[in-house]
């Protein structure tokens, strides 16, 4: 058990590409941190240079508060789950777990005991004599964490694990990590690209971008109080809604009519360089049908009437597309976004807005509906830089807070 | 549906029978001939009409053919073992690093495999007289290594290439050497390709002719495929055919043995199970 801290570490390859630039990060003894972004944003880097199985270029990395950099993946003492799991297939399940154990020249009992045990907390001890080619996909995965946590490491690292999975077998899994997680209670690095992964599982996520560190904290304050505009699109599924807005006379003029700003929001604007065009954006529960809100609710938000264009009932709420007109949003941070979803060229005319309303309402597609959101829990980001001009000491209170 | 596969069966079976006679008869004839009588070696009939194993006593009761055979077996398992080793640590570099001068060592052993070898006989000729190496088993080692390794290399690349190179990390991560990973992790699951370049490099030094003849002058390291070629009757006016051919049935048996006991060890799919395809 230890903690493991980076230290400005960045990684150049040969070819001169910065895949990691400059990553800080602290990670307490026991912790559950999860690596998340986009293809190609340095996250498995990072876990390899944590690992010992890439070079750092630059910077530091300290495990329990003892510098590691040149040492070899073997005299870290961490273990490592791979994304194929890479279980040795001339070996029997037993075999493979024992493998670390026997590098480590214990005696033959120990061994023994310690894949019992590990056998038994991941449910393996039936499949012990079995080779891996013999396995299922969700049994070798359980062979991957055995063989990682047989001989208690100072931390875990994980490189999308679960990725592998089906769907259901990946939600179940997750628990069955997070439970794992718990019960050992072992510093444990996860990398994934699934947004859902890392908001279910972790202490604390780091979202990464093009080698740097986007934002770091606990998920719900990520999704409350993002950063940038590429931490407010990465986390939440459906993701958050972007529109363009217009400062114009002290209001923002957007699709859905004009928005009221506060005073903080004000003073910001006013500077000389401020941007005058901004992207508003709102999460798909902050609006409600129009009908279903009380007196003092429509006090908090505003309303604006759209065509409904598809309704997806999920039972516990309804999913509902509307069409709004005006330019769709744009900047670097949405492109690497929607091409990360495979939907950079896909995009039909005007916004499409989604929404997330209660499952009560009696909306049907085709009609024009009357829609109201939320103005205390809206963002509003700078196009340039994606900073989000919302946050004030971290927090992120809508457009109208003094 | 069934019928045209069981047509396109026969068609192959046909094909396949076609393929093996034409290779098997030779070697059928030379089996027949090795059991005739001089007396009725020249006859045509492919089944001998008197058995005899006279000409197989007389090539074990010459010196000469079991002196070459200690040196071919001997010759031919040291090269082979070398050029397997030299070539597995070579194939593994070439298949999971990027070192300098990686391009010019895969293009000069090729170079080296499409060398003309009987070019080379004049000048190794000469080399090895200076250096005394004429006529000894090293002599004829160390060419052979030469020559095999390139095939070895290239056989064994290729198989290393398929090996995932997570395994290489995930043994490293549970604490092995890189020397540990190698040969606790990856050397096993690259045995079928290890024995496959075995058996290669064995039956290019076993059957090799051109520089067992030009390398060698007396029994001290003659290779078998030589010692054929030096054979005569018990007179001058004798056609050794009938020991030739016995001989050359002695030879094969080593190589069959030597495939028949590696194959079994050739077991497809090993790597399977390993990472999630």
């Amino acid at each position: 058990m230890a903690d493991i801290v980076l230290d400005k570490v960045s990684k150049k390859f040969p070819d001169g590409t910065t895949a990691v630039r400059d990553v800080d990060l602290e990670i307490a003894d026991g912790e559950f941190v999860i690596l998340v972004g986009p293809s190609g944003c340095g996250k498995s880097t990072t876990l390899n240079m944590i690992a010992g199985l890439e070079d750092i270029s630059s910077g530091e990395l300290r495990i329990g508060g003892q510098r590691v950099n040149d040492k070899a993946p073997r005299d870290r003492d961490i273990a490592m789950v791979f994304q194929s799991y890479a279980l040795y297939p001339n070996m029997t399940v037993r075999e493979n777990m024992a493998f670390p154990l026997r590098l480590a020249k214990l005696d033959k009992e120990t061994i023994a005991q310690k894949v019992e045990e590990a056998a038994k907390v991941l449910e393996l001890t039936p499949l012990l004599d079995r080779k891996p080619a013999n396995l299922s996909g969700g049994q070798r995965q359980r062979v991957a964490m055995g063989r990682a946590i047989v001989r208690q490491p100072k931390a875990f690292l994980m490189d999308e694990p679960l990725s592998n999975l089906d769907a259901k077998l990946r939600v179940q899994m997750r628990t069955v990590v997070s439970r794992l997680q718990k019960q050992l209670g072992t510093t444990t690095v996860y990398v994934t690209h699934d947004q859902t992964e890392a908001m279910t599982l972790g202490d604390r996520v780091v979202i990464m971008r093009g080698g740097a560190v986007q934002q770091v904290g606990p998920p719900q304050e990520l999704y409350d109080h993002p950063n940038n505009l590429f931490v407010a699109g990465f986390i939440g599924s459906p993701s958050m809604n972007f529109l363009t807005a217009t400062v114009e006379e002290g209001t923002l003029r957007t699709a859905l009519g004009d928005v009221p700003i506060g005073d903080r929001i004000r003073r910001e604007l006013e500077g000389a360089d401020a941007p005058r065009e901004l992207i508003l954006g709102i999460r798909p529960e902050h609006f409600e049908d129009a009908e279903l809100v009380d007196e003092e609710t429509r006090r908090r938000g505003m309303e604006f009437t759209a065509p409904v264009d598809i309704v997806e009932s999920m039972g516990s709420d309804k999913y509902v597309y509307l069409s709004v007109e005006g330019e769709r949003a744009t900047s670097a941070e949405l492109e690497e976004l929607a091409a990360d979803a495979g939907a950079a060229d896909f995009s039909g005319a005007g916004s499409n807005l989604v929404t997330r309303l209660s499952a009560e309402s009696t909306v049907t597609e085709g009609e024009d509906r009357r829609v109201w959101f939320n103005l205390e829990k809206i963002h509003l980001f700078d196009p340039s830089d994606g900073r989000n001009l919302t946050l004030h000491e971290g927090r992120a209170a809508g457009t109208l807070a003094d | 549906m069934a019928d045209t596969t069981t047509r396109a069966k026969v068609r192959w079976g046909l094909l396949d029978v076609a393929v093996v006679v034409f290779a098997l008869t030779p070697v059928l004839w030379i089996m027949s001939l090795s059991f005739k009588t001089p007396a009725t070696l020249t006859d045509g009939k492919f089944i001998p009409r008197e058995w005899t194993l006279e000409n197989y006593r007389t090539i074990f009761a010459t010196d000469q053919f079991v002196r070459a055979l200690v040196n071919s077996i001997g010759i031919a398992l040291i090269a082979t073992t070398i050029a397997v080793v030299l070539g597995a640590m070579a194939a593994y570099a070439i298949s999971r690093l990027d070192f300098p001068g990686k391009r010019l060592l895969i293009g000069v052993s090729l170079l080296i495999a499409m060398f003309p070898q009987v070019s080379l006989v004049s000048p190794l000729f000469e080399i090895e007289r200076q250096l005394g190496l004429f006529d000894t088993w090293p002599g004829l080692i160390l060419p052979y290594i030469t020559f095999a390794l390139p095939l070895a290399i290239y056989t064994l690349s290729a198989f290393f290439k398929q090996i995932p190179w997570d395994l290489e990390k995930a043994a490293k991560m549970d604490g092995a050497t890189q020397g540990q990973a190698f040969r606790r992790v990856i050397a096993p699951l690259a045995a079928p390709g290890l024995f496959t370049t075995a058996i290669l490099v064995f039956i290019f030094c076993w059957n090799d002719f051109l520089f067992a003849i030009s390398l060698t002058s007396t029994e001290r390291s003659r290779t078998v495929p030589v010692a054929l070629s030096f054979f005569t009757g018990a007179s001058q006016f004798e056609d050794p055919t009938g020991a030739i051919c016995a001989a050359a049935v002695v030879i094969t048996v080593p190589i069959i043995l030597f495939v028949l006991f590696f194959q079994r060890r050739i077991v497809s799919g090993l790597t399977s199970g390993a990472v999630k395809g």
